[in-house]
């Protein structure tokens, strides 16, 4: 039993001390705000985002490593991992280690705000990028989820010349973009009588899920249905994947949200009718610059709306990565 | 598909009411579906509900094993996607013939099932704790061989995958050919029986000279592998590596198995069983999609209606 003991209290002791080296090589790597060549003080941005498992946010991290790159600032990225309360306690972190600015990507809209709200209690401004939080930023840079439901809905009565059956797919229930993608469309349907929704239902963002709900819908509604709406294009994919396996594709008009690289390549092909490119590159870009111009005390936008566009298969080749 | 050792006929009487607590709430749900929907007594019905419980029967039949032995394994969402992505990073046109990425898939699986069951027995770590760190383990290596995007552009013969064989979908092939292999193993191979044997009861099994740990790590081992052959099949369904695939799939499956009769506690329960708790669970999510019942009821109206087979099915247990 000693001998079981003291092995414990050996293992114990190595993850501890390799914990306080990791948290020690953490440290180093926290800024330490060296000198530029150019002899002014390099800018420190702590970057809190909502969840670097999710594509979209990868490409907006992507933007602006690399726009932080050409402008010679340093930024601190923490991953909030879809926690309000994580994101709250990156963000005091960033208070401790004294940034420049702050780039929040709020996980909720509600939760997130106490982040926003520590930040401009300690004088740091603080920059909303993609999604919205209740308490006021310092500055906001994204799009507005509703332009990106009315858009894919004007094109879908288009198609369809203002007459027929159509279906929805809903985002993951209750989240702010399946609440807006709907309100955008909803806003076209009120004016199109002649667009009947059959039936309105979530897949929560998630291909699989999507791929089964269509199969249960086609088994339904079968050839009445003329088009589906999906609030992202993961779903449209696992819509279109189960059209194209019963052979019902050629008749039915899909349409997507956010031109993730698989639908793009999808509108390319011919499979996929169209998607709404929500610019997350742009998103990412426009908030470390405006970072830079609040830390430096320049005049800023305080509100910075970048567009969605509609991506069909006339201009797809602009949207190919 | 265990009988009760002193085969008395009350006891026998028991096992089949227990047996048959599940078919009757199946029957009873089916009824009134086929009343409530025009579509859902349908050939092509019929299909779609078996091709869309192909995956979640696959790892509910692997995690089978886990139960049997008195374990569980959280990690299962996590392994699906893990062995998606590995499978789909094999899979682009022209790359290898097809058998790469497949095995590629499964063997990825069965080398974290067998690392989950390493820890589990030499360690002597909770299952619980064990697979709940594989999960993000599995996660966290799906995310970072992924770069965090889906893995696409996959060749067409491993998209075929996904799709049917002489009118039945490969997916349910794949079930009801590993549900067969697992169904005889369990009855009629020694090595199965002692699976039941270690979950019933641990200590009479290794006084009796069976190899505990070995058994363990045998049933995480091929709990991992379905997940693995899961992954292949999900990725080559939705025809990409997605790495946030499979979340909460452990739940789905672990609940089949259970609603199917296997014991959370081990020794009693088996594969048949767990076939027919998917099968009521795909049948469950067919039938609300049919009758288009809105988002928020449909996930009051699932919980109660597993809470109730398996209630129906311990009231006819008793």
């Amino acid at each position: 039993m000693i001998i079981r003991s003291s092995k414990h209290f050996i293992g114990m002791f190595l993850l501890l001390l390799s914990a306080l080296i990791y948290s020690g090589c953490n440290r180093d790597a926290a800024p330490d705000k060296k000198t530029a060549t150019d002899g002014s003080r390099q800018l420190v941005v702590g970057v809190s985002l909502m969840n670097l498992s999710s594509e979209f946010i990868v490409l907006i991290n992507k933007a602006m490593l690399e726009s932080a790159k050409d402008m010679g600032i340093k930024l601190i990225i923490t991953d909030a991992q879809r926690s309000a309360e994580k994101q709250v306690q990156q963000i005091e972190t960033f208070i401790g280690q004294k940034v420049d600015a702050i780039i929040l990507n709020p996980c909720e809209v509600e939760a997130s705000s106490p982040a926003v709200d520590t930040a401009i209690a300690a004088g740091i401004p603080i920059i909303n990028v993609n999604s919205a939080t209740k308490s006021t930023p310092t500055a906001f840079v994204g799009s507005s989820d509703e332009e990106s439901g009315r858009i894919a809905m004007e094109y879908i009565v288009k198609r369809l010349s203002g007459t027929g059956n159509i279906l929805i797919m809903q985002g993951y229930m209750g989240q702010a973009a399946q609440i807006k993608r709907d309100q955008g469309a909803d806003e076209v349907l009120a004016k199109n009588a002649g667009i009947k929704v059959l039936a309105r239902q979530t897949a929560e963002w998630d291909r699989a899920k999507a791929m089964s709900l269509m199969e249960n819908w086609i088994q339904t509604f079968g050839s009445k249905v003329n088009a589906v709406y999906a609030h992202n294009d993961e779903m449209a994919m696992g819509a279109l994947i189960a059209l194209e396996n019963a052979k019902l594709k050629d008749k039915i008009v899909v349409v997507g949200v956010d031109a993730i690289a698989d639908a793009v390549q999808a509108v390319k092909a011919g499979r996929l009718d169209a998607t709404v490119f929500q610019d997350a590159a742009g998103q990412g870009r426009t908030a470390v610059k405006l970072a830079v111009k609040i830390a430096k005390k320049e005049p800023f936008e305080k509100e910075t709306f970048i567009p969605f566009q509609l991506v069909t298969k006339e201009n797809v080749d602009k949207f190919a990565r | 598909m265990q009988c009760p050792s002193d085969k008395s006929k009350s006891a026998m009487l028991a096992y089949v009411l227990k047996q048959y607590g599940i078919v009757i709430a199946l029957i009873l749900i089916c009824t009134a579906l086929s009343f409530c929907s025009p579509h859902f007594l349908t050939w092509p019905n019929l299909i779609t509900v078996t091709r869309q419980i192909s995956l979640n029967g696959i790892l509910a039949v692997g995690v089978t094993f886990v139960l049997l032995t008195g374990g569980v394994d959280l990690s299962l969402g996590s392994l699906v996607a893990l062995t998606g992505v590995v499978a789909a990073s094999f899979a682009h046109p022209g790359d290898y013939p097809l058998i790469i990425p497949v095995m590629a898939g499964i063997l990825a699986g069965m080398a974290c099932g067998a690392a989950n069951g390493v820890v589990i027995t030499r360690g002597r770590v909770a299952p619980f704790i064990v697979t709940l760190g594989m999960m993000t383990i599995a996660r966290g290596l799906a995310l970072v061989i992924s770069g965090g995007k889906p893995v696409s552009n996959m060749s067409p013969s491993m998209t075929r995958l996904g799709g049917d064989f002489l009118g039945l979908p490969i997916p349910v092939l794949v079930l009801c050919g590993i549900s067969a292999v697992s169904w005889l193993f369990l009855k009629n191979v020694r090595l199965g029986r002692y699976i039941y044997a270690v979950g019933g009861n641990e200590n009479a099994a290794r006084a009796a000279g069976i190899n505990v740990n070995g058994v363990k790590l045998l049933a995480y081992t091929i709990c991992g592998a379905m997940a693995g052959l899961a992954g292949v099949i999900l990725a080559a369904r939705i025809t990409t590596g997605q790495p946030n695939a499979g979340l909460a799939y452990e739940l789905d499956a672990i609940a089949a198995a259970v609603i199917g009769g296997t014991s959370l506690s081990g020794g009693i329960g088996g594969v048949g069983g767990t076939l027919l708790g998917a099968l009521l669970m795909g049948v469950i999510n067919n039938g609300l999609d049919l009758l288009n019942v809105s988002s928020y009821y449909q996930q009051i109206v699932k919980g109660i209606i597993i809470v109730g087979a398996v209630w129906l099915d311990r009231k006819h247990g008793k």
